[in-house]
């Protein structure tokens, strides 16, 4: 069996080496990739869309079709991942365990399937519960912020920098996670509940359309932003740029809500009670 | 200047190594975190330290800016580092897992 898998890889080894061949040579500029639209990106972005960052220029601009639904695609990945996980809200009572925290003694509770408020002598137990770390909890609750702050920063300063909405809204949400991870589940749904980052996902999708639609009403192609000179009162080129921006900014929301929303229902089993 | 950015960088050098080879060497799983721990921090402090200096040999706002944003990562590099091991650590005192005693075979 082992011999067999070391064939079917040195195979495949073999047969990628041989397509190799019909690549073209390292840093040719005859090259396909070289010859039609790179050029053209390359020296007519700064005059075309005042955006210092070709990268993303080409990303919300020269392809921002394409982009659009890269977006589309990660909001169905968000609520497929809603409909598979989440279960429906079961009616009925159920035991829930606090600890007091000054004298370390367990009780039992009868109560609702609502989750109640967070109360000052009493702390929460869950099923697999292990007690809180406070320094991993202290210092996430220091990190937090900045993650946040940095997120926006990559977001907003995409057009000189790498970066851009894709990474500033991950990193907006794994601020998120990280509260969730180290506090519990039900601090980071206080924070940002179930229906927000629900409702934060299409509409960064709709951002993004919107501003194409809207390019659309006001006589131009859909998607191009020279259109919104008129409604921003600039000049047609730092239009384009501030309509990167838009979508950007719709690009980070949904990002940021997906990634939230996927992992609430997987850390949760679909229940939105006790997380890890 | 170009003195104490080499010296910097290499101190940050022997500081990398040392956690590399710690991580190779040292029979389980605690001590194993603790050059991960320790000594990558104490290297990427020097590095980047000594990247902030070398940055700041033409002194304007620019590479002020830049140096501090250096200066940032270490920092933050700093807070999270110790306590992602601290996480790991007490994840496997919770699991149950024993410390290494002299004699044992390494594991």
């Amino acid at each position: 069996m082992r011999t067999l898998g070391i064939l079917v890889a040195a195979l495949t080894c073999a047969l990628l080496f041989y397509a190799m061949g019909d690549f073209p040579p390292w840093a040719d500029p005859g090259s396909a990739a070289h010859t039609h639209v790179s050029p053209r990106y390359i020296e007519k972005t700064m005059e075309e869309t005042s955006v210092p960052n070709a990268v993303t220029a080409v990303l919300a601009d020269y392809r921002g079709f394409d982009t659009m639904f890269e977006t589309t695609v990660i909001f169905a990945a968000g609520v497929v991942c809603f409909f598979i996980l989440r279960l429906p809200k079961k009616e009925g009572p159920i035991f829930r365990r606090y600890r007091h925290t000054l004298t370390g003694m367990t009780i039992r509770v009868k109560c609702t399937r609502k989750i109640p408020p967070v109360l000052e002598e009493f702390e929460m137990i869950d099923n697999l519960w292990a007690p809180h770390d406070l320094i991993i909890k202290t210092s996430c609750r220091i990190l937090v912020p900045f993650l946040q702050l940095f997120g926006l920063y990559v977001i907003a300063h995409g057009h000189h920098s790498p970066g851009g909405g894709f990474q500033g809204g991950v990193i907006l949400g794994a601020s998120m996670i990280l509260l969730a991870i180290s506090h519990d589940l039900r601090t980071a749904l206080a924070r940002m509940g179930e229906k927000v980052h629900a409702l934060l996902c299409p509409i960064g999708v709709l951002i993004y359309a919107g501003t194409g639609a809207l390019c659309l009403v006001l006589g131009r192609d859909f998607l191009d932003y020279g259109a919104l000179a008129g409604i921003l009162h600039v000049d047609p080129v730092t239009a384009r740029s501030h309509g990167i921006l838009i979508v950007e900014i719709g690009v980070g929301l949904a990002v940021m809500a997906t990634m939230i929303w996927i992992y609430n229902n997987i850390s949760s089993r679909g229940e939105y009670d006790e997380g890890l | 200047m170009d003195i104490i950015v080499v010296f910097l960088i290499i101190c940050g050098l022997v500081f990398f190594t040392g956690g590399a080879v710690g991580i190779l060497r040292f029979p389980d799983f605690y001590s194993r975190l603790h050059p991960a721990g320790k000594l990558d921090t104490g290297g990427a402090l020097l590095m980047m330290v000594a990247l902030a200096l070398f940055n700041l040999h033409h002194f304007s706002l620019a590479t002020v800016l830049t140096g501090l944003k250096i200066i940032l990562i270490v920092v933050f590099v700093f807070l999270s580092s110790p306590t992602a091991i601290h996480g790991i650590v007490d994840a496997g005192v919770r699991a149950g897992l024993g410390p290494w005693t002299r004699g044992e075979k390494r594991r």
